[in-house]
């Protein structure tokens, strides 16, 4: 069956005003026809003769999916027994040390745990995954094969990329050559962590990126964690490169926490330069006591677009995530004071590769004929109610298909 | 009323596991409960009357039941239709636009404490402070809806209603109100910001005492003001404190100021604010204008620190989720705790004090005649709790199953 009838969606239409404050947003009710993965009719009252198979939402908010944007499935302890991380004694050092044991004794959980996470991270309503894999010289490219394969096993639900990550330094391990055989094994993007505190050559660690992704015709998305003028440096850098690579929109930073530390002139010129190459920007938003949250709406409304991820679930780097995106999206209103209906709508792009039911205006704009069909029904009222409430999500539809329903208990929409 | 709980898993010490970091040891136990309190702990191998009423509890890490102590049940949207906060100015407009409301929330007052209450013990909160409103727009009202409101839970869930001077104390006839409120039922004065909304710290602290010695009830005030006029604040109150025997029977809910100060500073205060047993609540802030009270340097130095979730879903905070347990997640991730020993203690903020090992591993809670009042985890430790906050709970309060 390739025809999917959604009757009774609850659709965003406007925002309303009180004293030219917006205080709420309008939604009406309306069926929404999918074919072949694409939106095909959005109207009141669609009928369709033949073969459709038709889902009643009863009134719940259909929004955008989300698309995971900086995770590690192929590491982690989910699935897996609690086990708190060990205390940290040399810095990002520590843990690749205790990699170096650690992973080549969990690859016989590794496929299980990976999917494991998939199968949650679907049911917080993602329908694509970005999942670091780590490249390193104990585990060669066995992730690479592990997460591919389980990816793949799900690729008929959500659409992914893997970026090979050479987690111990791609020159401090000396693994090139592997991320080279990782990129022919179905890797989709070049990794990388900061070439100065890891790499200890920021100049040959980003030439080496950048070569890679050019030679696999391929983007990168690099780990920089180093604060302030220290990653301001290696941004500029690997913009440069960009340039010379044209690799144009193709590359990410992840973390980029000196963004946080930057005074505004600096990171006046820094967002335009990053903005100028179409470099964007995935995040966790850190709320730890000594790092700062890199600012999202700045950096978005500069042009630098910014995704948020979840990095880990819990795993020997850290015990808490959950994987949730809209709880995600909660803390981030929390840590930015969004609390007006206005601003916490606005917050949904940053989970939804920048897709969001109205406009920065109010303008309905999604969804329409033609988009892909990759959404949420969840019951709440608004984006920002559900940003607020933390309502929770009962179907998942990707590519035009139900592939996920869960029990949300008796439906409470705006009194939830 | 005597009954069994089979097959509750206690945590008993540390090990060191196999990848040498600490582990929590832990074992099953059964435990009877008589009148609400303990009367026995045994082994889950020994053999238990089972005449009496046996409940089965499969293996289920227990651990002692939570108390949210800074909350607003009188200010929550929850039971109305979904509402986000509306933009303001300032402190004043707000202030401006919650007196416009108030009236017309009031009418629903206890229906709206009563959704939260529900919502708080579901979580396994079994006591809650809560502030009240007393103000010129509202009078009493708010009062009279929240006590009704917890009326109906007086079984399963302690209270302290704070006479809240949300729009100042020192303006109109709000001390009179505030009086009445305490003659009606409020069972603690609260306080907000002398500086910032008063305009005047000493006379509004003084008269804040005055009204607590006048009924013989405890205080606790909200304190926002930041950088050295609340810290001056703090200090001042001390002295209050200290000049009429009131030590043990305060507390500074928020003290942000405490965050803003250096850390000598930090260090100085801490051991005066301990000296009065004078206790910290937060709300673990992370707003990005925010710093964080120092807790941790507070509890070393030997000062109570609580949680609370605060008002939530309200007009002030769209959002929030009732379970103070996530403020310990949340604290604990906000001050990077990462093993087994750091993240357990976190559990003490939101459970007066108690936590099942103290700080050098050993077994010290659950003990025959503690209160049965408990949450159940599907879990193997408080850190895999803290850590990983997960959401299936089973609540028991003075020996009752109330989720």
């Amino acid at each position: 069956m390739c025809k999917l009838l959604l009757k009774n969606v609850r659709l965003e239409e406007a925002y309303e005003y009180e004293n030219e404050h917006i205080v709420g947003t309008r939604t009406a009710i309306y069926d929404v026809l999918i074919e072949g993965g694409h939106v095909q009719q959005v109207d009141k009252n669609i009928v369709v003769d033949g073969d459709v198979e038709v889902l009643d939402a009863q009134k719940q908010l259909l929004v955008p999916s989300f698309r995971e944007m900086h995770i590690h499935i192929d590491k982690t302890y989910f699935g897996g027994e609690w086990q708190a991380p060990r205390p940290i004694t040399k810095g990002i050092l520590t843990r690749i040390e205790e990699e170096r044991t650690l992973l080549p004794k969990q690859l016989p959980t590794a496929a299980f745990r990976a999917e494991e996470m998939v199968k949650w991270l679907i049911a917080q309503g993602h329908t694509h995954i970005r999942s670091h894999c780590n490249v390193d010289p104990q585990i060669g490219t066995k992730h690479i094969e592990i997460t591919k394969q389980v990816l793949e096993k799900y690729q008929d639900q959500i659409t992914y990329d893997i970026v090979a990550f050479p987690q111990h330094g791609l020159l401090r391990s000396n693994v090139e050559g592997l991320i080279r055989e990782a990129m022919t094994m179905g890797a989709t993007l070049v990794g990388g962590v900061d070439p100065s505190i890891v790499d200890r050559d920021i100049e040959r660690s980003l030439q080496t990126t950048m070569q890679i992704a050019q030679d696999y015709n391929a983007g990168i998305d690099i780990h920089i964690h180093t604060p302030n003028t220290l990653g301001e440096f290696e941004f500029y850098k690997l913009i440069d490169l960009t340039k010379q690579a044209k690799k144009e929109g193709q590359v990410t930073i992840s973390h980029a926490m000196a963004l946080a530390d930057l005074p505004q002139p600096q990171l006046e010129s820094l967002v335009q330069a990053m903005a100028s190459i179409q470099m964007d920007v995935t995040t966790t938003v850190p709320v730890a006591i000594n790092r700062s949250t890199i600012p999202i709406p700045y950096l978005y409304d500069n042009g630098v677009n910014v995704s948020v991820g979840h990095d880990s679930l819990t795993d020997h780097w850290s015990p808490y995530g959950t994987g949730n995106t809209i709880t995600k999206l909660n803390i981030m209103a929390e840590r930015f004071r969004f609390m007006d209906e206005y601003s916490l709508s606005r917050a949904w792009k940053y989970a939804s590769g920048g897709i969001t039911p109205l406009n920065d205006k109010g303008e309905r704009v999604w969804p329409k004929v033609g988009d892909a069909a990759n959404m949420l029904l969840v019951d709440g009222v608004s984006s920002a109610h559900i940003v607020a409430r933390r309502c929770p999500i009962s179907t998942v539809i990707s590519q035009g298909k139900v592939i996920h329903q869960q029990e949300v208990g008796e439906l409470k929409g705006e009194f939830r | 009323m005597k009954q069994w709980l089979t097959n509750v898993l206690l945590e008993t010490g540390e090990y060191i596991k196999e990848n040498e970091t600490v582990g929590t040891k832990v074992e099953l136990f059964n435990l009877e409960i008589t009148d609400g309190f303990i009367s026995q702990i045994i082994s889950a191998a020994q053999p238990i009357d089972s005449s009496q009423q046996v409940t089965d509890m499969k293996g289920k890490l227990l651990l002692p039941a939570f108390k949210e102590m800074h909350n607003h049940l009188d200010k929550t949207y929850l039971s109305l239709p979904w509402k986000a906060v509306v933009p303001a100015k300032n402190l004043k407009d707000r202030l401006e636009k919650e007196a416009r409301e108030l009236p017309i929330l009031a009418t629903t007052g206890k229906q709206r404490a009563l959704a939260m209450i529900e919502k708080i013990i579901s979580n396994g909160t079994n006591h809650i402070r809560t502030h009240v409103n007393i103000d010129p727009y509202i009078g009493l009202k708010n009062l009279e809806g929240v006590l009704a409101a917890l009326d109906d839970y007086k079984d399963i869930v302690t209270a302290e209603v704070i006479a809240f001077p949300q729009h100042g104390l020192l303006q109109d006839d709000v001390p009179k109100l505030l009086r009445e409120a305490l003659r009606n039922g409020a069972t603690m004065i609260g306080g907000l910001d002398p500086a910032g909304i008063d305009n005047t710290i000493e006379r509004s602290l003084y008269e804040t005492m005055d009204i607590a010695h006048e009924f013989n009830v405890d205080v606790d005030i909200h304190l926002h003001d930041g950088g050295h006029v609340g810290y001056y604040t703090i200090d001042k109150w001390i002295d209050i404190v200290e000049e009429a025997n009131y030590r043990g029977r305060t507390a500074i809910s928020h003290a942000f100021a405490l965050g803003d100060v250096s850390l000598m500073e930090q260090h100085t205060i801490a051991d005066r604010l301990a000296q009065q047993q004078i206790k910290i609540m937060s709300t673990v802030p992370f707003n990005i204008n925010r710093v964080m009270p120092p807790i941790d340097l507070l509890s070393a130095h030997g000062v109570d620190v609580h949680f609370g979730c605060d008002g939530f879903y309200d007009s002030w905070s769209p959002y929030g989720s009732g379970d103070v347990l996530e403020k310990t997640t949340t604290f604990a991730d906000i001050t990077r705790k990462l093993d087994e020993r750091s993240i357990r203690q976190v559990l003490k903020y939101i459970t007066n004090g108690i936590t099942p090992l103290n700080t050098d591993g050993q077994m010290v809670w659950p003990n025959v005649k503690d209160e049965a009042s408990f949450v159940f985890f599907d879990a193997v430790s408080s850190a895999e709790v803290i850590a990983r906050r997960p959401i299936d709970r089973i609540v028991m309060s003075k020996g009752k199953f109330i989720r």
